[in-house]
């Protein structure tokens, strides 16, 4: 019993101090005992500081959630190990560790209260009285739930619901990290736009690290100040919003940030300094010399791409297919030969019928060779 | 058409009424009937048809001594046979479905589904074939003839209903629930008690019914298992009828043995019309 009650209070004093979050070396495969077993998360080693939010972007299937519940303990990687603090807690039960997760769908316990629901991760913990009727009550502001504390959550609509998931993982304010795995996914845009950014403020004000699973870029560049790209059980980038968009280190980030995605040609190197697409030289300012013969890339984003009166240096003269109005721009589809070009352009700007010409900013060209950026 | 229908609709649900009350009404009214009033001609009305008497239902509850039968110990050991052993496979049953829901055994080829089946085919063997291994099993453990023999028989036959009832169940609850509560701080058994059991509240409901029933309705292993010490109230009924079957007391104890199934039946009503099974997975 004393023991018992010792444990907690060190427990709980212990948790004062949010963490660091290191990961090191992780990889994990859902058929260890496979001779050649499929691995689910590649080996990676990421820190995550404590107070910052975080985004983990990436299609379906990547990785993304196992790589949550690696850190959560729900799952135990197979190789590697977790650090909060410099301290390993990679045996460390999930009940032991001090993280809260919030689900994709709605997770609620049916048979109690909202107030019940948002009080039991502090009950648990063996809180006081007061102090569980404070969080309780701040967090209920936050998420405009106060007037449904006395009602059945079950009654609840899908979106309160997850409110209710939400609110569950932020009332602690002592987790070394909230992790959220696509939380706003049932939530209509609306509130969406809004719960945003009382995440952000609740980080801001409570330097609680946030880390935010999604496969929209928008949510992803609008929410977090770092951005973990994933492919394949694989960490393809991680940086600034403004990174991945203007210098993606593989062709794969092109393709999936920014809307339309980046153009991406096949060329050729002809100089230390110039591809060819098409018999079209353009000039880059990437350091070419030792990429002859090799599979050579030319990604430029279509924001980039600038309309030219007339052939100069840079420019490629394309065949105007589409125009698309999309209300605070003009989207212009051209082609080249066989190659498509997206471009796009301001919406004022007058578009000549049929060629026109289009320059590519050289500090603005990425090379990829072999998909990855020289 | 749709008058047709609705006359169609009417009718069915009226013929299957008179179907299913029928037969109670008449035991209902047989119960209250002696000798006369049952052999000479058809009778239905109390007091206009025939002069009704409570002797039927006096000699359930007179000792054999003074011409009775005694139907309140076969009762009463039917009451303790099936709470006892429906309240003991609830419990084992639904320990042993939620490690099958949630965890992955293997052994050898054996897994889940597998031990699930094992579960199950329990109920699709002919009892007959489970009468002997129980009646040597009992009577080398000394526990034939016994209430406790009875119970751990029936907590056999009622387990299996238990576990497939509630391994169904708890795959509907998804595995999210248990994984929150561990993140909120429980650990796993609490998970599991504070948790996840009050969310199965309907599931144990409708296990319990279903064990309930088998175990009071259950003559055959009763029949089979006991001899003078101990008696369950199915065989009790059965033994009543003699070389004069006496309609009116076998009426009076089928009406009395249903009776509990009844209060049963309209308890759990209640608690599903509250909508409690139908809310608690989504």
């Amino acid at each position: 019993m004393l023991l018992e009650k010792m444990k907690n209070w060190f427990r709980r004093h212990m948790e004062e101090q949010m963490a660091k979050i290191d990961l090191s070396n992780i990889s994990h495969t859902y058929n260890p005992l496979d001779p050649k077993p499929t691995y689910a998360l590649n080996p990676f080693s990421m820190t995550w500081e404590n107070g910052k939010r975080y985004a983990i972007l990436g299609p379906s299937g990547c990785g993304k959630t196992t790589m949550l519940n690696i850190v959560s303990g729900l799952v135990r990687p197979s190789k590697g190990e977790i650090l909060f603090d410099e301290t390993p807690v990679t045996d460390l039960k999930t009940e032991d560790r001090n993280i809260a997760q919030v689900f994709q769908f709605p997770v609620i316990y049916n048979t109690m209260t909202v107030y019940d629901n948002l009080a039991f991760p502090l009950r648990c913990r063996e809180f006081t009285k007061d102090k569980i009727e404070e969080r309780v009550k701040a967090v209920s502001d936050t998420l405009n739930l106060s007037s449904f504390l006395n009602s059945p959550a079950r009654k609840l609509t899908a979106d309160q619901k997850q409110l209710i998931s939400l609110g569950r993982g932020l009332v602690r304010e002592d987790v070394a990290a909230v992790l959220m795995d696509e939380p706003l996914t049932v939530i209509d845009p609306d509130l969406k736009f809004r719960l945003r950014r009382n995440l952000k403020e609740i980080n801001e004000q409570y330097k609680t690290t946030l880390v935010y699973v999604t496969h929209d870029q928008n949510e992803a560049m609008t929410f977090a100040e770092n951005i973990i790209v994933m492919d394949q059980g694989e960490i393809v980038q991680v940086g600034l919003p403004k990174d991945l968009f203007e210098k993606p280190k593989t062709t794969f980030v092109g393709y999936f940030i920014g809307s339309p995605a980046m153009n991406i040609f096949h060329s050729t190197v002809s100089s230390d300094h110039e591809v060819k697409i098409n018999d079209t030289t353009i000039k880059t300012n990437s350091n070419l010399g030792n990429l002859k013969d090799k599979n050579v890339k030319l990604g430029i984003r279509s924001e980039f791409i600038e309309l030219a009166e007339k052939e100069k240096n840079n420019t490629v003269k394309i065949k105007l297919t589409r125009v698309e109005d999309f209300g605070n721009f003009k989207l212009l589809t051209g082609k080249m030969g066989n190659l498509v070009i997206k471009s796009k352009v301001e919406r004022e700007k007058p578009i000549p019928d049929g060629e026109l010409n289009l320059y590519f900013p050289p500090e603005k060209c990425c090379v990829y060779s072999d998909e990855k950026l020289v | 058409m749709s008058k047709l229908y609705t006359f169609l609709k009417y009718f069915f649900i009226t013929f299957w009424t008179v179907f299913v009350v029928a037969p109670f009404l008449w035991a209902v009214s047989t119960s209250f009937k002696d000798f006369q009033s049952v052999n000479s001609k058809v009778t239905y009305i109390p007091w206009l048809d025939f002069e009704p008497t409570l002797e039927g239902w006096r000699v359930l509850i007179k000792s054999p001594a003074k011409g009775g039968v005694d139907i309140v110990e076969p009762y009463f050991n039917s009451i303790f046979v099936t709470c006892t052993a429906s309240l003991i496979s609830i419990v084992l049953g639904t320990l042993a479905a939620y490690a099958l829901s949630r965890f992955t055994f293997k052994a050898g080829f054996v897994r889940n589904n597998d031990i699930t089946f094992f579960f199950i085919s329990q109920r699709i063997m002919p009892p007959i074939v489970l009468s002997i291994p129980f009646f040597i099993f009992l009577s080398t453990i000394g526990l034939l003839d016994s209430l406790l023999g009875l119970v751990v028989v029936y907590i056999v036959l009622l387990m299996p209903i238990a576990v497939w009832i509630m391994v169904d169940f708890f795959n509907r609850v998804p595995k999210e629930l248990d994984e929150t509560a561990l993140i909120d701080g429980c650990n796993p058994y609490q998970a599991f008690y504070k948790v996840v059991l009050p969310n199965s509240i309907p599931g144990l409901i409708v296990a319990g019914m279903f064990c309930i029933i088998f175990g009071w309705i259950d003559f055959f292993f009763a029949f089979i298992l006991t001899f003078t010490e101990v008696q369950l109230l199915p065989v009790k009924v059965v033994a009543l009828n003699s070389s004069i079957t006496p309609w009116w007391s076998l009426s009076a104890s089928a009406l009395v043995s249903v009776a509990p199934l009844i209060i049963v039946a309209f308890i759990v009503e209640r608690y599903l019309s509250k909508g409690n099974l139908s809310g608690a997975l989504k």
